[in-house]
């Protein structure tokens, strides 16, 4: 089945088309550099950068070969969580498309298309129940999947997201936002053992929650102490923060892989923004090594990030039985910035 | 339901009405109260259909002297001050509570407002009974203060009258200010509503933990619900980063009943929950105006509650609003030990 898929749930302006699970193009724009330049979003560039490109952005993704949407069998949309007046451009182009060209239109929720990015152009058959984990700027959820479609949130962050808390680390470190690959970068040259911060929520028995606001205030109170800061201070900062950060992610996920041990977990999918960093992967790699489950990461970074393509396989995974179910009617589909797993 | 005038022989008729799961409306010092025995459960579930309450909201409760209170509240030193200083008279005091009334009459979080009326009608009826009974204004929740029985028969529906068993008419009550509120359980007492009874003018608080700061809000909100139909209410929150202004909302969150975890919006800028709405301004631009999250239309709502972190960003553009909403502006700032924050608040 080949998809058209599209997402403009924030700062990315992103279309692709896949068939199946296999991703033909995926092209995102990126607001990013643009909001730089004004260091922070501005929600109505934002929507006005969405409506200036969405075109251009579907455009390449079609390519010639799918010029007027011939060859497409159906429309895929990303209905939320997002920033709403972003959500609005992509989801009216939408349906004006899926109108025009009387295809349907299956809506997809965001958090579903990072939980299953990693299926993107796999090969190997997935055996349920699996794990995922969803790290981004705007989310952090460890999810039992029972198998697709049939969702548990076993663990979600009541305050902070792992990725927003990286870019806040970054920000309080004077290295810009968002900034946490940057973070990353400076850590890899820091020695992580340096400073000693908090981890987070150790004392819960059961481990059902993430939070880094302590974190953030420990770091906050370490870095006042510290200044002035110099490059050596700031990389073993950046390092013990996101060794601290990440060790809460490793504590929650072992403690519910051990939960979880009569039902034994197959594999376990990484998307989000996060899954582009390094340590974190190789971190997770080794945890999850010595429960034999797998790791499944997106094939490309570009898969990690805000991308359509997501939502196009999450479409295809969604629907391929046959029952395509969560196709409504399509002047009724409107946007919720506030949408659930 | 019964009128009956003030008179010796009325205290009896009060407390059969009350020992029954009665509701009673009765005079005080300041306006007229609603009685109901704050031990029983059915009377406390009867008054909070009188008073059209949201859940969440606790009443305060009369009792006859500081010695009876230590039956129901743990009273620390600074309490005790304050009762050997204000009581009997209009002045409420809020400490933690020992779990031994109904529920709904504590708060959340297990605090008790305690009366000790100066009015004697009301000791009166309370020593009889042996046991508190609430103290609320006998008003349904938003409506004008009762100084007379008229004010109350006006403004409530004939459900609501025929919930009311027995009114001891005193005629018209002095019109004084509704009491003060003290809050003893955070270390520097906190003024939660200033009634004819004047403290220092004091709206600053040290907040000692994430549930202290939670609870702050919860009374800040309390203290101002009264606005709510009338004009939205906006928290406009300051504060670096990794003070609490999540926190803040949490305690917004939870007055409000709101069942969804409230998380930081940094990322979304705005998240809505229902009454709720929570707005991050943090990463919007300096030059970007608050009103393309959809400000002035959420302000629409007059029965809306906004909590705005990083609200010094917009201050204009917020206090332009005065006008139509009531605006807090709560400052949050680090303390001296780890986990120590003073806050402090303004109606601007």
């Amino acid at each position: 089945m080949k998809i058209l898929s599209i997402d403009t749930s924030c700062d990315e302006t992103s279309a692709a088309v896949t068939e199946n699970t296999k991703v033909i193009s995926n092209i995102i724009w990126s607001q990013a550099s643009q909001h730089a330049n004004f260091g922070g979003v501005m929600p109505s560039l934002a929507q006005r950068l969405h409506k200036e490109r969405i075109d251009w952005v579907i455009n390449k993704a079609l390519g010639r070969k799918y010029k007027y949407l011939k060859n497409i069998d159906a429309i895929a949309v990303t209905q939320g969580p997002g920033l709403a007046i972003a959500l609005e451009v992509g989801i009216s182009k939408a349906k004006e498309l899926a109108i025009k060209y009387n295809k349907p239109l299956i809506p997809v929720n965001h958090i579903e298309g990072h939980l299953l990015s990693a299926l993107a152009n796999n090969k190997t058959l997935i055996n349920f129940p699996a794990l995922g984990l969803v790290v981004s700027g705007g989310n952090t959820q460890l999810i039992y999947i029972e198998e697709l479609g049939k969702y548990k949130i076993l663990a979600e962050t009541v305050d902070d997201a792992l990725g927003e808390a990286l870019d806040k680390g970054a920000r309080l470190l004077g290295l810009g936002y968002p900034g946490g690959s940057i973070l990353e970068k400076f850590a890899r040259l820091g020695n992580p053992k340096k400073y000693i911060l908090p981890t987070p929520l150790v004392d819960d028995k059961i481990k059902n929650r993430f939070s880094y606001s302590g974190l953030k205030t420990a770091m906050f109170r370490l870095i006042e102490k510290e200044k002035p800061l110099t490059k050596e201070k700031i990389c073993n900062l950046a390092a013990s923060y996101q060794e601290v950060a990440f060790k809460h992610v490793e504590n929650v996920l072992l403690y519910q892989i051990n939960q979880s041990s009569n039902q034994p977990i197959n594999c376990l999918l990484l998307g989000g923004g996060v899954a582009n960093n390094n340590l974190l992967r190789s971190k997770l790699r080794k945890h999850l090594a010595s429960y034999k489950i797998a790791l499944l990461i997106p094939y490309t970074k570009k898969l990690c990030g805000d991308n359509a393509a997501m939502v196009g396989v999450t479409a295809y995974l969604k629907t391929k039985n046959g029952e395509l179910k969560t196709i409504i009617n399509i002047r009724d589909l409107d946007r919720k910035p506030n949408l659930k797993i | 339901m019964q009128i009956v005038k003030e008179n010796p022989n009325v205290i009896k008729l009060a407390v059969e009405v009350l020992k029954h799961g009665g509701l009673v409306v009765f005079p005080t010092e300041t306006t007229y109260g609603i009685a109901a025995d704050a031990t029983n459960h059915k009377a406390i579930g009867k008054l909070n259909s009188y008073k059209k309450r949201p859940a969440g909201k606790p009443y305060s409760v009369a009792v006859t002297d500081e010695n009876m209170a230590t039956k129901y509240v743990n009273l620390n030193n600074t309490a005790r001050n304050i009762y050997q200083e204000f009581l009997p008279g209009p002045v409420t005091i809020i400490s933690k509570g020992k779990n031994k009334l109904a529920k709904g009459v504590e708060s959340e979080t297990g605090t008790l407002g305690i009366r000790i009326s100066s009015y004697p009608l009301v000791s009166q009826i309370v020593k009889k009974l042996g046991v508190p009974v609430t103290a609320t204004s006998a008003n349904a929740s938003y409506m004008k203060r009762p100084y007379k029985i008229g004010d109350i028969l006006d403004n409530i529906s004939v459900k609501q009258k025929s919930l009311i068993n027995l009114i001891i008419d005193a005629g018209e009550l002095p019109h004084n200010e509704p009491s003060t509120v003290i809050d003893t359980t955070i270390d520097d007492p906190v003024i939660l509503r200033q009634g004819g009874i004047k403290f220092k003018d004091k709206n600053g608080i040290l907040s000692r933990s994430g549930e202290n700061t939670e609870n702050l809000a919860k009374e800040l909100f309390q203290k101002y619900e009264g606005y709510l139909g009338k004009r939205p209410i906006i928290f406009a929150l300051t504060g670096e980063m990794g003070t609490g202004k999540t926190r803040f909302t949490k305690g917004l969150g939870k007055v409000l009943s709101i069942k969804d975890e409230i998380v930081s919006p940094t990322f979304n800028l705005v998240l809505e929950y229902g009454k709720l709405t929570h707005i991050d301004t943090w990463r919007l631009q300096n030059t970007e105006k608050l009103n393309t999250l959809g400000f002035l239309k959420m302000i629409e709502d007059k029965n809306i509650v906004i909590a705005i972190e990083w609200a010094d960003r917009f201050i204009k553009e917020i206090k332009d609003q005065r006008e139509h909403a009531l605006i807090v502006w709560v400052k949050i700032k680090y303390g001296k030990g780890v986990n120590e924050r003073l806050i402090s608040w303004e109606v601007i």
